[in-house]
């Protein structure tokens, strides 16, 4: 490996899908043609960029419209929750948007929430801190999914042995499938979510990161190279998540920091100075495995660097200038020494050798439409959904 | 290059995972040929005196060591009982030291002001340095390391002392003369502190 | 002047952490290598890892995640569950664990505890004493358990025990409440306090620890000595939510002073 911890012979900045077209990135943010599919107008902006100020903006209100939308919501969530413990459920992962949604929700909103956390086995100590921090400081009630490691394991190895790109499934399904059927079991009629524009506006394409919530993509690849079942880790699939939850049981997802002016610098200071928050090297590293994955495994294998995604979103929304960005994305998202450790770290626990997982590494690489899918019925969902508004970023 | 010293006794792994994770390289001595190229020579120890030295004599690794030391080739750290067999002898038994730092090593058990307290001595302790050196660079206001021992290391020179720490009474728990050091406690499990120590003695 | 230490302590139950009540119905807690990992970047004063399984089913100890752990450690590591032989001793020890806990194995043949100190050096021998109130007509009303508090250990009281275990060579005592185990109420102070009077070895608690305080109460009662705990530094709040925890560097400091106004001596 070279110094930044890349393989010679894997070249990060061509299209390692799509050879023939050549490099090309957004004049207005960072994405290229790392995304396969990404298009460009005559100005040279992306459909991102278009998307956003297509779709996006003018129906993204954090001033007083959105101050009074959102107070609207706050008031039916507490007076359906009157009687009842806890009037919402939020998902905390220990990141800054959950932790933010948090404090708001508490502090600003005066909601009585209970927070859910989905132990992975990958907790960084950061992560744990924070919602220490944030339970201690709030004085709010925690409940905690522990997945079963052997089981969470297992379905990793799976799709580390089937050679595509989304490895963060597991982990992410098990937050969201945790989260869900615990809310329908408990009947809870509202989840709170970090979700946001303002640091997510471009989502990473599908290519690079597909749907976790494809129950049948991650039973047919568990099916080929897993080796025990899959008996009380956290499942759901597409239909569950979106219409029984949300048509039949009312499950509602909330996500207030769309409704306020959420700058993520200032938020994170925030958190840092009332509660003892600490700071992540870069978004998703609450989870040691994201870290990993987001920072070596992916752009490494194949060259799809999610920094890209996020300081896009970061440039459009006006917290980081295009400079900053390509000068940022230029450097790893970390340092050899740690990538090397890490990379110890991940085998003992995926209970590999530094060896396999490096043959791993070098595997011919395949993508969702190598194992059973049900893109073709998301794809629909997602259709009918931006036509009715409720989806307005760009998932292709 | 750091070399650690095996000769049977001390937790190996566990300096050279420190040095790991300090992103230092280190290989491990077991025959007089693996000294080739050390600057920095780590001696662990763990149990009794005599026990350390009988093996040491018998590792093969004493001569060579002896004359990396007398013609200052490299640095040395002695750690717990590899600190205690730099001097030159123990209550505790009855075999000679290597004579590297001049001082007897004495029982807490026989000692006026720590003889009723709980032995061996174990747990985390605050270490004050003497004055300032190298080893405790960062270190100079506080520093706290993990201790493991029943005798400490009477020092014959002041001034080969580097730190102290206390149990019933002040004693000297680093100590240091030319290219020699030894420190009482377990830098390999001292968290931080002990990586900073380790790293200082890396870069003498 | 010596420090109390706080020793978070990992119950280990077919490959994986688990937290029991009265040393019954294993609460699944997580995967072990992550736990240590994040008490290790906690800054941990010791680790206690003991391996429920490996006696009652009369099984080796799990080298390879003995070495896994130890890996993350960079501070002392105990591990306990299943030691019966000088071998087994010595073969974790070189795996780079500071102390080797033996429980049911010393109380049936306390020379083996003689040996293994000769093997591997007193300081890291400990020997776990399970203990459990007992109604009974004789004795102080303390009884030893073995194989996870299912047999009777000597009749000996346990306080008799510690003193004998010493004698026979143990570095370090770990007490181990049975009846208070993971009801997070307070370490059982008087049984405590009678057998660090005996003991001239150092001597660790476990089991009871709820609160800050209640670690606090332990070193006001016996001075320097070790809280060790389970269900307080892995559990959250009222649902008992899985959440590791470990007092930050300042607090430390407040809940081990409660030590120093008490000179500890033996005898």
């Amino acid at each position: 490996m070279t110094a930044r911890g890349i393989p010679n012979d894997v070249d990060t900045m061509s299209n390692t899908s799509n050879p023939q077209r050549p490099y090309r990135i957004c004049s207005n943010c960072i994405m290229d043609t790392s995304d396969t599919n990404i298009t460009f107008d005559e100005r040279g902006w992306c459909d991102y960029c278009n998307n956003y100020h297509a779709n996006i903006l003018l129906n993204w209100h954090t001033d007083e419209r959105g101050a009074r939308d959102i107070e609207a919501i706050v008031e039916k969530i507490k007076l359906e929750g009157r009687g009842r413990d806890h009037d919402c459920l939020i998902g905390l992962s220990g990141g800054v948007d959950s932790s933010y949604v948090t404090y708001l929700a508490k502090e600003r909103f005066g909601l009585r929430p209970l927070l859910y956390h989905v132990d992975a086995g990958w907790n960084s100590q950061q992560a744990v801190n924070n919602i220490e921090k944030l339970v201690d400081g709030l004085g709010l009630d925690l409940f905690t999914e522990v997945v079963d490691w052997p089981e969470m394991r297992d379905l990793q190895l799976a799709f580390f042995k089937a050679g595509v790109p989304h490895l963060d499934t597991p982990q992410d399904h098990a937050f969201f499938a945790g989260l869900y059927n615990f809310a329908a079991r408990n009947d809870a009629k509202y989840i709170l979510t970090g979700a946001n524009y303002s640091t997510e506006c471009v989502r990473e394409p599908l290519e690079w990161h597909y749907h976790a919530s494809d129950l049948r993509q991650l039973k047919d690849i568990h099916r080929r190279f897993g080796t025990r079942p899959l008996r009380t880790f956290p499942l759901a699939g597409i239909f569950k998540f979106r219409i029984y939850y949300r048509f039949v049981k009312g499950v509602r997802v909330v996500k207030p920091l769309n409704y306020v002016p959420y700058v993520k610098e200032a938020a994170m200071q925030e958190l840092v100075d009332r509660f003892g928050w600490q700071r992540y090297a870069h978004k998703h590293y609450e989870s040691r495995f994201t870290r990993f994955y987001e920072g070596f495994w992916l752009p490494t294998r194949f060259g799809y660097d999610k920094r890209r995604a996020h300081f896009s979103s970061l440039i459009l929304t006006g917290q980081l200038t295009r400079a900053e960005a390509l000068e940022r994305i230029a450097k790893p998202a970390y340092d050899a020494e740690t990538i090397a450790q890490d990379f110890e770290y991940v085998a003992t626990k995926l209970g590999l050798t530094v060896q396999e997982l490096r043959d791993l590494l070098e595997a011919p690489r395949k993508t969702y439409r190598d194992y059973r899918n049900d893109m073709a019925l998301i794809g629909l969902g997602t259709k009918v959904l931006q036509r009715l508004g409720v989806q307005r970023a760009l998932i292709r | 290059m750091i070399t650690i010293v095996d000769y049977g006794l001390g937790n190996i792994g566990a300096f050279a995972n420190m040095y790991k994770r300090l992103n230092l390289p280190t290989t491990v001595a077991r025959r007089e040929a693996d000294l080739d190229g050390a600057t920095h020579i780590v001696l662990p120890g763990v149990g009794a005196f005599d026990h350390a030295m009988e093996l040491l004599n018998a590792s093969g690794l004493r001569d060579p060591l002896d004359r990396i030391v007398a013609d200052r080739r490299a640095f040395v750290l002695g750690v717990c009982v590899g600190m205690q067999i730099l001097g030159d002898s123990s209550e505790e038994g009855t075999g000679r030291g290597l004579g590297w730092i001049g001082g007897r090593v004495r029982a807490f058990a026989g000692h006026p002001a720590a003889g009723r307290l709980p032995l061996p001595h174990m747990g985390w302790n605050d270490v004050v340095p003497a004055r300032q050196t190298r080893l405790f660079k960062g270190m100079e206001n506080y520093a706290r390391f993990y201790f493991l021992h029943s005798y400490f290391f009477d020092c014959e020179q002041r001034e080969h002392v580097l730190a102290d720490a206390d149990y019933g009474f002040p004693f000297p728990c680093a100590i240091g003369c030319r290219n020699v050091f030894g420190v009482q406690f377990h830098p390999e499990k001292s968290h931080h502190w002990g990586a900073s120590l380790l790293r200082n003695f890396a870069e003498t | 002047m010596l420090r109390p230490r706080l020793i978070p302590c990992l119950l280990l139950h077919q490959g994986g952490l688990v937290k029991t009540v009265g040393f019954k119905d294993p609460k699944y807690v997580g995967d072990p290598i992550n736990a240590v990992k994040i008490f290790n970047e906690k800054e941990a004063d010791e680790l206690v890892v003991l391996d429920i399984d490996a006696t009652v089913n009369g099984v080796e100890p799990n080298y390879k995640l003995i070495a896994d752990l130890a890996a993350e450690c960079r501070m002392p590591l105990c591990y306990g569950g299943g030691v019966r032989s000088v071998e087994q001793a010595k073969r974790i020890s070189g795996l780079g664990v500071e102390k080797v806990a033996i429980s049911a194995a010393a109380l049936a043949d306390p020379a083996l505890v003689t040996r293994t100190a000769a093997a591997i050096g007193r300081q890291s021998v400990v020997v776990v004493l399970d203990v459990r109130k007992t109604s009974g007509f004789f004795g102080r009303g303390y009884q030893t358990f073995t194989h996870n508090g299912t047999r009777p250990g000597p009749q000996q009281d346990p306080i008799a025990l510690a003193a004998a275990m010493e004698a026979a060579g143990a570095g370090e005592i770990l007490l181990n409440s049975i009846d208070r185990d993971g009801h997070m109420k307070g370490y059982d102070l008087q049984l405590a306090r009678e057998v660090r009077k005996i003991l001239r070895i150092p001597m660790t608690v476990l089991g009871g620890a709820g609160t800050h305080d209640d670690l606090k109460d332990l070193f006001q009662a016996c001075g320097v000595v070790g809280a060790a705990a389970g269900s307080l530094f892995v559990f959250k709040g009222q649902y008992r939510a899985v959440l590791i925890s470990y007092p930050s560097a300042q607090q430390k400091d407040e809940i081990g002073s409660a030590a120093s106004s008490l000179v500890t001596t033996f005898g």
